[in-house]
């Protein structure tokens, strides 16, 4: 990991958008290369990690590194537009300047998910935070079992990143299985109707040497436990993301915290058993 | 080695530091407020009152830059803030509950990732302790561990004397130089007598009881009944010398302005608010839980101290009333009652 060679913890790498990208109506991915030469090339995170990213003027905002440490010579972040810092973010075009301070916290095991089946578990905005590990475990193919990816949103044109989830449904090697909320569907919807953890239900994945990565909404989270449970997967079979407001991301700041674990050093991965031993706080 | 510093002296010592560059911080009076500031000279000290808030902002202001930025165009300036420019600061008359919050903060601020803003700031500050010899009906320093006698956090420890002046002991480097080079500000100790210490109440709650019942009980119907009244006002935060969260928030134009870091308080509904509206102390009470639970508990899992001197000051200036004090007494009787009845 590149920690961050300033000396001053809170100054912000700066960065130029590459290409912006429009997900859903109000969700945007913003591709960004670093301008200095040294960082561009030292910078590097694992899947799971997230960054604070800067508008200058607005503030910063706390997301995931949306893309596969793979994948060099770019991060991405994926947005949506509703605070101050995320509208401001949203004005920029290729060619801006931003800010990027990370990478931040722990990350996703992947020498441990080596050899297992993997099931990918998101809803609505929450696909980022997996598609960084979903492009890693597809680049190092060879390395895992069967990889099963349920998606749903609340409606079609909620669906995040609708490129790539074309791609994986051609690839034969992931099961891909969308969804969208009841109500949700147009009439060219090719994929199922229903929520999330109704739809993994459907699935039944098998447990045996599978581990699932599940992140979504605190409500998703909440149905979704319980029917991973049912299909037999253990509480350390099971990894999820925590989000918490954060300010600084160092733990200083003092608000991400759940109960002790401070989400921006304890966190943001952690496996249900973790996070069923934690105060309901989040 | 202990020393003794007549109250001229001492006063002669800070004049002569300040008119050396040094800045000297010390409780003086603002606007009618008792409060650790900067000292234009020595006269103007008010050291036998405790100041309004704590000594923490001589390492931790209440807003501070962290960078600037100037965009021109596509492109983005950021200068970064030079820590060397900190200005080398005695902090003085600090009493025991400042004083012993200071290494609580250091242990923040240097675990793991290094903040030079607090770090640099309190390597080049020399903090002058004073023993507390008044103590009101919100001083508890002695339910959480410490005495109005005691020199922890203190580089040069003061303990005021019958008939003025100090008995000085060096509690590190910094302190010894201190004497050292002012050596003809110092006496040999010649049968003075210290002032009688200040009595704060006592054995009010044992903090490892509070802290064995807070490990057990994040929920509990007892924290609906626990500071109900509180109104989010944050003002026990900004008064605490413990409490250290912070904001980061950018003030200027499009053009140019600067990042700052500035204080907050877990009793703020917008602490914890996240952008999709949800917030997972979306009430008073929770917040007022995490205050709690911070303070006796997170903070002892992961640093193995308290988080709170009993400086009092909490409960000297809540609107409502609210007293920590009662409420880990409340929480200590608690356990007693659980206690019982497990053994009934």
């Amino acid at each position: 990991m590149c920690e961050n060679t300033n000396k001053n913890i809170y100054l912000p790498y700066l960065a130029t958008v590459e290409e912006v990208i429009d997900e859903t109506p109000d969700v945007r991915t913003l591709r960004l290369v670093f301008q200095d030469e040294q960082v561009r090339e030292n910078f590097s995170f694992r899947a799971g990690q997230f960054a604070e990213y800067s508008a200058f003027g607005a503030g910063e905002s706390t997301f995931c590194i949306a893309s596969s440490p793979t994948r060099k010579g770019y991060i991405e972040c994926c947005f949506r537009s509703v605070g101050r810092v995320t509208e401001e973010l949203r004005r920029l075009e290729p060619g801006d300047t931003m800010g990027v301070r990370g990478p931040y916290g722990n990350s996703y095991p992947i020498e441990e998910l080596f050899g297992k089946n993997l099931v990918f578990v998101a809803g609505g905005i929450a696909l980022p935070p997996l598609r960084t590990l979903i492009w890693n475990c597809l680049d190092l193919r060879d390395k895992f079992g069967e990889i099963t990816i349920v998606y749903g949103a609340r409606t079609q044109a909620d669906l995040v990143y609708k490129r790539e989830l074309q791609e994986w449904e051609q690839r034969g090697d992931v099961r891909l299985v969308k969804t969208v909320d009841p109500g949700g569907n147009g009439p060219d919807w090719d994929g199922q109707v229903g929520f999330v953890p109704t739809i993994l239900a459907e699935t039944a994945p098998s447990a045996d040497n599978t581990i699932a990565l599940v992140c979504g909404p605190p409500v998703m989270i909440k149905f979704t436990l319980p029917v991973l449970e049912k299909l037999c997967f253990g509480d350390d079979q099971v990894y999820t993301t925590l989000e918490n407001r954060m300010k600084c991301g160092l733990g200083k700041c003092g608000r991400c915290n759940v109960g002790n674990v401070y989400v921006c050093k304890d966190g943001p991965v952690f496996t249900a058993a973790q996070v069923k031993a934690m105060p309901m706080e989040f | 080695m202990q020393n003794y510093i007549s109250q001229q002296n001492f006063n002669a010592l800070l004049d002569s530091l300040i008119s050396q560059g040094k800045r000297v911080v010390a409780p003086r009076t603002n606007a009618g407020t008792v409060l650790y500031e900067p000292l234009a000279n020595a006269a103007d000290m008010v050291i036998d009152q405790l100041p309004r808030r704590s000594g923490k902002e001589a390492f931790f202001p209440l807003c501070e830059d962290i960078m600037t930025y100037q965009k021109e165009g596509q492109k983005i300036e950021l200068q970064d803030i030079d820590p060397t420019r900190f200005l080398e600061t005695v902090l003085v008359g600090v009493r025991p509950c400042d004083a012993a919050a200071i290494p609580v903060l250091d242990a923040v601020f240097s675990w793991d990732y290094k903040d030079e803003f607090f770090l640099e700031r309190r390597k080049k500050t020399t903090i002058i302790g004073l023993a507390c010899t008044q103590a009101d009906d919100a001083c508890f320093c002695t339910a959480v561990g410490l005495t109005p006698a005691d020199p922890k956090g203190a580089d040069l420890f003061l303990t005021p004397l019958e008939g003025g002046g100090y008995a000085c002991e060096t509690q590190s480097e910094k302190g010894e130089a201190l004497v050292a080079n002012n050596k003809e500000l110092f006496a040999e100790p010649n049968g003075y007598k210290p002032l009688p210490l200040a009595e704060p109440q006592t054995g009010k709650f044992d903090l490892k009881k509070v802290k064995a019942w807070l490990d057990e009980h994040f929920e509990d119907p007892a924290w609906d009944s626990i500071a109900t009244r509180c109104v989010g006002c944050g003002a026990c935060a900004f008064v605490c010398p413990a409490c250290h969260c912070f904001d980061i928030v950018d003030e200027g134009t499009e053009k140019q302005g600067k990042r700052r870091k500035n204080w907050d308080a877990c009793g703020f509904w917008k602490f914890t608010h996240h952008a999709s509206g949800h917030n997972p102390r979306d009430q008073q009470p929770k917040r007022y839980r995490n205050r709690i639970m911070h303070k006796f508990k997170y903070y002892d899992d992961k640093f193995g101290q308290t988080l709170c001197t009993g400086c009092g000051r909490c409960i000297r200036l809540c609107p409502v009333g609210i007293d920590i004090a009662d409420i880990l007494q409340d929480i200590d009787k608690i356990e007693v009652k659980v206690k019982v009845e497990e053994n009934s």
